[in-house]
C-alpha cells in the first residue's frame, strides 16, 4: 500500500500543475482542463484519508465531486461554445469585457 | 512475502502518480489542443490507476467511465468545433506568466514546509472498516461498490440527491447556452 506522504505528495504535485496551468495559459479549453486536474488531486487526498481514517465516506464524497466536475465541464463548455460564436476567439486575453 | 507485496503497491502508486503529472504537464505546455487532450487523457488514466492501487475499485472504473469515456470526448468535440489554428501564433502563455510562477512557487515551498513538518503514519492496512451495521454481511475487501454505495446511500443520501438537481440544472443550462440565438 502506499504511504500517506506518497499520496499526499504526488497530489500537490497534480494540483501545483493545474494551477500553473490555470495561471500562465491563455486559452479557455486548457484552463477548465486545468481546472479538472485540480478537483483529480482533491478526489486523490480524499480517497487517501478515506483509506487513511479506515472509512467510506472520502469515496462517497470522491463520487460527489466526480459529479460536479461534469456538471462544471458541460456549463463550461457550453460558455466557451458560446463565447466563440460572439467573440470569434477564446482567448482569455481577448475576453476582457462583462458586457460582450 | 506480505512485505514485498506492499513495496510493490507503494512503487506501483508513484509510478502511476508520475506518469499523472507528466500527462499534466504535457496538456499545460503542448501547443496543440489536441495534444493537450490527449495528455489530460493520460492523465486522467494514471489517475485511475493510481485509485486502483489505493484498493478503491470502483472509483478507478467510475474515473474511467467519467473523465476518458465522458469529459475528455466533450473537451475533443469543442476543441475540433472552435478552429484553434488561426490563434497559434499569438502566444501560448500570458503575459503575467513569470509572476504566476513565482506565486506557484511561493505557495509550494509553503506546501512543503508544512509537509515536512507533518508526519502521516502509513495507511491503515485494513481495505474498509465500516460501522457494524453498514458492513453487515460484507466483505469489504472484496465487494467494494457495495461498500461504496452503502456508505453513501446510508449517510449522504441528500447530497447525492442535490448532486442530481445540479445536473439537471447544468444540463438545461447548457442547452440554453448553446442554443442558437433566433432572430
Amino acid at each position: 500500500m502506499a504511504s500517506m506522504n506518497t499520496v499526499l505528495f504526488i497530489s500537490f504535485l497534480l494540483f501545483s500543475v493545474g494551477v500553473a496551468g490555470v495561471l500562465i495559459r491563455r486559452n479557455a479549453l486548457v484552463i477548465l482542463m486545468c481546472v479538472e486536474l485540480m478537483l483529480n488531486a482533491a478526489n486523490l487526498n480524499l480517497i487517501a484519508f478515506a483509506r487513511h481514517a479506515g472509512t467510506v465516506a472520502g469515496q462517497a464524497f470522491a463520487l460527489l465531486v466526480m459529479g460536479l466536475a461534469a456538471a462544471e465541464v458541460a456549463i463550461g463548455l457550453a460558455l466557451v461554445v458560446a463565447l466563440y460564436r460572439k467573440r470569434d476567439t477564446i482567448q482569455v486575453d481577448n475576453i476582457n469585457l462583462l458586457k460582450g | 512475502m506480505e512485505h514485498l507485496m506492499t513495496s510493490i503497491g507503494s512503487h506501483l502508486f508513484l509510478v502511476f502518480g508520475l506518469l499523472a503529472v507528466a500527462g499534466a504537464v504535457s496538456l499545460v505546455f503542448s501547443k496543440n489542443a489536441v495534444h493537450s487532450v490527449v495528455g489530460f487523457l493520460f492523465s486522467m488514466l494514471s489517475v485511475a490507476a493510481c485509485y486502483l492501487c489505493l484498493s478503491a475499485e470502483f472509483l478507478a472504473v467510475a474515473q474511467l467511465l467519467v473523465y476518458a469515456g465522458g469529459i475528455v470526448v466533450l473537451f475533443l468535440f469543442v476543441v475540433m468545433l472552435v478552429e484553434l489554428t488561426k490563434y497559434k501564433e499569438s502566444g501560448l502563455f500570458q503575459r503575467q506568466t513569470a509572476w504566476a510562477v513565482a506565486a506557484v512557487t511561493v505557495g509550494a515551498v509553503a506546501f512543503i514546509t508544512v509537509f515536512w513538518k507533518t508526519v502521516f503514519g502509513p495507511s491503515a492496512t485494513v481495505a474498509l472498516t465500516l460501522d457494524a451495521g453498514l458492513a453487515q454481511g460484507l466483505d469489504v475487501a472484496t465487494q467494494n461498490s457495495q461498500a461504496v454505495s452503502r456508505g453513501m446511500f446510508a449517510g449522504y443520501l441528500l447530497p447525492f440527491e442535490i448532486l442530481s438537481v445540479i445536473l439537471l440544472v447544468a444540463l438545461v443550462g447548457a442547452v440554453t447556452l448553446a442554443k442558437k440565438e433566433r432572430v
